[in-house]
C-alpha cells in the first residue's frame, strides 16, 4: 500500500494563465523519508497544498488528475477527513500559535481529532520529549526556533502516519536541525511516510531515502541522490579573502540586556574590526538577534557601553536617520521593510543616487522585477529586494540577520558573491548571523560565539566550522 | 500582568457570576454604609481564596479613583451622603473587577470547552486574546523597520500610509491566512461536535465553600 500517489496532476492558480504544476506523477511509500527540492517558486508548496487538500478546499484554482492517500481517492473528502491521515507542518510557525501554554497548543490538534484525554497526555509527553520542549512553558516567550519545534510537535502529537513538513529547519540551529531530522528518520523507520521540503540540503542529506526535484512545475525522481545533494550542499567559497581595515569600528563593553527580569545578555565584550566580516553564532534563543538590535541602536542596553568609531558626528546614543544611512539593517523577515509601490521606488528610496540604485538592481538580478509591487514577490525575492534596498544606501556597516533563509542553492551562491563584491568595493563592515553551514566561508573573517548571554569564544572561520561540527 | 493571576482560582464561570452579583448588589447598596461593609467582606473573602495579588493590585487604583470622584461629588453637592454613595459605587466596580483580574483567560476558555460550547467560540476567544499582544508586537516591529529604512516621521500622512499602515495590513492579512490554514490542517472544522477536551475544568470543594460564604455575606448584608 502506498501512502501517497498522484496521477497526472495539473494545476493553475485562479487568475493565472501559466500552469503551476504540469502532468505531475508522484508517490510515497510508508517507511520512507523523502525530500522535495527545487528553487523557490518552482511549485513545492503547491504540491504540498494539493496533497493536504488545501488545494482545492481553501486555495482555489483549476485542478485535474487523481490523488490517492492510502490507496483511496481523495475526491469528495473534506479537509477535515484528509487531515486525519496527513499531517502538515506549514512555514512561518510564529503566526500559527494560538494557545498560551505549550501543552495546550499541542493538545489543540488532538482535541480536534477527538482523541481521549489520556491519549492526548501521552501524545504531548512523547512530542515534547522528541522536540525537547517544556510543556508548561508559556508560548509567548519562546524563541523562533522553539516556536518552530512547537508547531512541529503539535502536528507530531496528532499521530498521522503521513507527514509533510514545509521548510521545518528554517529557524533551527544545527542542534535543532539534527534533533528534528533524527526524530523524523526514527519515525520513518517505524513505518511513517515523511516528506520534507527544504533548502538546507546539507542538513538533510544524511537522512533522506529518496529525493524529488521540482522545476518549472515538472517533477522527477533523482536517481543519483548523493551526487545531487553533494552538488548543492558544498560550502560556498570565499573568493575575496580578508580585507584588513584599521582598528575597530565598534566596541562593546560589558553590555547587558534584560526583558521582564529575564537576563538575555549578561555582559558582552566584543570588538568589531573595521572592514571585517563578523559572524555571530549561537544556539536558538542565545541572544544573537538581541545583540544585533543593540548594535543597530534599535534598543538600548540596560548596562554597559557600545562605542562606535564610524563617524564622530553620529554621536554615541541617538538612532537618527543619518545613523541608519551609515548602518544598514536587514531584518530576518523581509515583509516589514518593504513599503514602496514598486521595486524600483523601493530601491531608490534612501539610495545614494538613482544611478547607483539601478546598478544595484542589476547586480542583484532584479531588473525584470522593477515594476512589480514588492509585496507581490515570492519570499526569496522579497529578501533580495530588502537586502538590495539597504545596500543601495551604501552603509558602512551592514547587519544581516539570517540572510540565507528561504534561498535555494543558486540564489545563495549569487547572494554571497554579490555581498562579497560589494564588500570588496566599498570596504564595508559586515555583521551577520546564520545557521547555514554552506555560507560560513563566504560570510566570515571573525567569529564570535554567544552562549549563556556572554561571548564564549572568538576566532576565525575555523571556529565557526568547529561550532557547527560539535555535538 | 501575568503575575497577578490566581493559578488555583475558583471555577471560572462562577467567578464571572460573582463579579456580576457584586456589581449589582454593590451598586444597589451604595447609598448606605452597609454597602461598604459588604464590599469589605467580599474583598476579604477573595483575599482568603488566593486572589491576594489581584486584591492588592486594585488598591492604588481604587484609592485614586475614589479620591477623584469623592472630591468631585463633594465639591458639587456639599453633601456627605452623596459623597459616600459615590465612594460605594467606585469601590463596587473595583471589587467586582478582582475575579476578572485573577482569572487566566485560557482557564475560562477550557471551562467553556468542557461544557461543550461550540469550538468556533472558544477558538475565536483564544485568537482574540492573542491578537492584541500580536498587534502591539507587529506595530513595534514595523516602527523599527521604518527607522532602519530611514522613513522618518510617522506624522507625515504619506509616510504613515506607505511605511506603516500598508506593511501592517499586509502582515496581518498574511498572519491570518497562515493561521487559518494551520488551524484547518490541524483538524479544526466549523460545527464539528466530536472534539475532546484535554484538560477538563472540574469543580472543587473550595468552589462550594466559596459559593456558600459568598452567598452568606451577600444575603446577610442585604437582609440585615
Amino acid at each position: 500500500m502506498s501512502a501517497i500517489k498522484l496521477k497526472d496532476i495539473n494545476f493553475t492558480y485562479e487568475g493565472m494563465k501559466q500552469k503551476a504544476l504540469e502532468d505531475i506523477d508522484f508517490f510515497m511509500e510508508y517507511g520512507e523519508l523523502a525530500l522535495l527540492s527545487g528553487v523557490s517558486g518552482s511549485g513545492k508548496s503547491t504540491l504540498m497544498n494539493i496533497i493536504a487538500g488545501i488545494i482545492p478546499h481553501v486555495i482555489k484554482g483549476q485542478l485535474s488528475g487523481e490523488i490517492y492517500i492510502d490507496d483511496k481517492n481523495t475526491k469528495g473528502l473534506s479537509m477535515g477527513q484528509i487531515c486525519r491521515s496527513v499531517g502538515v507542518v506549514l512555514q512561518n510557525a510564529d503566526a500559527q500559535i494560538i494557545q498560551d501554554i505549550v501543552e495546550a497548543e499541542i493538545a489543540f490538534g488532538c482535541e480536534n481529532l477527538g482523541m481521549k484525554a489520556s491519549d492526548i497526555k501521552e501524545s504531548i509527553d512523547t512530542a515534547c520529549d522528541r522536540m525537547k520542549l517544556d510543556k508548561t512553558a508559556s508560548t509567548r516567550t519562546l524563541s523562533g526556533g522553539q516556536k518552530q519545534r512547537l508547531i512541529t510537535a503539535s502536528v507530531l502529537a496528532m499521530r498521522q502516519k503521513i507527514l509533510i513538513l514545509d521548510e521545518p529547519l528554517a529557524n533551527l540551529d544545527m542542534q535543532g536541525a539534527k534533533l528534528l531530522m533524527t526524530s523524523l528518520l526514527y519515525l520513518a523507520k517505524s513505518g511513517y511516510a515523511i516528506l520534507v521540503i527544504e533548502h538546507r540540503l546539507d542538513s538533510v542529506m544524511d537522512y533522506v531515502d529518496r529525493v524529488w526535484h521540482i522545476e518549472d512545475g515538472n517533477i522527477f525522481m533523482v536517481n543519483d541522490k548523493q551526487k545531487y545533494l553533494l552538488s548543492r550542499a558544498e560550502s560556498i567559497n570565499d573568493d575575496i579573502g580578508q580585507i584588513l581595515g584599521q582598528g575597530n569600528i565598534m566596541s562593546l563593553e560589558n553590555v547587558k540586556y534584560k526583558v521582564a527580569k529575564k537576563d538575555i545578555l549578561k555582559g558582552i565584550d566584543l570588538q568589531i574590526a573595521r572592514g571585517g566580516r563578523t559572524l555571530l553564532m549561537g544556539e536558538n534563543g542565545s541572544g544573537k538577534t538581541t545583540l544585533m538590535r543593540l548594535i543597530s541602536r534599535l534598543i538600548k542596553p540596560c548596562e554597559g557601553k557600545i562605542t562606535q568609531f564610524i563617524d564622530k558626528s553620529l554621536g554615541q546614543k541617538r538612532a537618527s536617520k543619518k545613523w541608519f544611512r551609515k548602518v544598514g539593517v536587514v531584518y530576518q523577515n523581509p515583509n516589514y521593510q518593504l513599503f514602496m509601490p514598486t521595486v524600483k521606488k523601493e530601491l531608490e528610496f534612501g539610495a545614494t543616487s538613482k544611478e547607483y540604485a539601478m546598478e544595484i538592481a542589476e547586480r542583484f538580478f532584479l531588473t525584470h522585477l522593477l515594476d512589480r509591487h514588492p509585496q507581490s514577490l515570492s519570499e526569496g525575492q522579497k529578501r533580495l529586494v530588502t537586502i538590495a534596498s539597504v545596500v543601495a544606501t551604501e552603509p558602512q556597516v551592514l547587519l544581516l540577520d539570517e540572510p540565507t533563509v528561504g534561498q535555494d542553492y543558486q540564489g545563495l551562491k549569487r547572494l554571497m558573491s554579490i555581498l562579497n563584491d560589494l564588500h570588496l568595493k566599498s570596504q564595508n563592515t559586515i555583521i551577520a548571523t546564520t545557521h547555514d553551514k554552506r555560507c560560513i566561508d563566504a560570510l566570515c573573517d571573525n567569529t564570535a560565539i554567544i552562549s549563556d548571554g556572554v561571548i564564549s569564544a572568538c576566532g576565525t572561520k575555523k571556529l565557526a566550522h568547529d561550532f557547527l561540527q560539535r555535538k | 500582568m501575568q503575575t497577578i493571576k490566581n493559578k488555583n482560582g475558583i471555577y471560572p464561570l462562577l467567578s464571572i457570576l460573582t463579579s456580576i452579583v457584586i456589581l449589582v448588589v454593590g451598586l444597589l447598596m451604595a447609598k448606605s454604609t452597609k454597602g461598604l461593609y459588604y464590599l469589605g467582606g467580599i474583598w476579604l473573602l477573595f483575599l482568603l481564596f488566593g486572589y491576594y495579588k489581584a486584591c492588592l493590585a486594585i488598591i492604588p487604583f481604587s484609592c485614586v479613583m475614589s479620591g477623584i470622584f469623592c472630591l468631585a461629588t463633594y465639591a458639587i453637592s456639599k453633601d456627605t451622603n452623596a459623597t459616600l454613595s459615590a465612594l460605594g459605587r467606585i469601590l463596587a466596580v473595583c471589587v467586582a473587577v478582582i475575579p476578572g483580574l485573577g482569572l487566566e483567560p485560557s482557564k475560562l476558555v477550557s471551562n467553556l470547552s468542557t461544557l461543550k460550547a461550540p469550538r468556533v467560540l472558544t477558538l475565536g476567544m483564544m485568537i482574540a486574546l492573542s491578537f492584541f499582544p500580536l498587534l502591539v508586537k507587529e506595530t513595534k516591529k514595523i516602527r523599527e523597520a521604518m527607522k532602519t529604512r530611514g522613513a522618518g516621521s510617522i506624522l507625515s500622512p504619506k509616510i504613515f500610509y506607505r511605511a506603516f499602515l500598508l506593511p501592517l495590513v499586509v502582515r496581518l492579512v498574511n498572519i491570518s491566512d497562515t493561521l487559518s490554514l494551520s488551524v484547518e490542517t490541524r483538524g479544526f472544522e466549523v460545527g464539528d461536535k466530536n472534539f475532546s477536551v484535554y484538560k477538563k475544568v472540574k469543580t472543587k470543594w473550595t468552589d462550594f465553600v466559596f459559593a456558600i460564604l459568598f452567598l452568606a455575606i451577600t444575603i446577610l448584608s442585604v437582609a440585615v
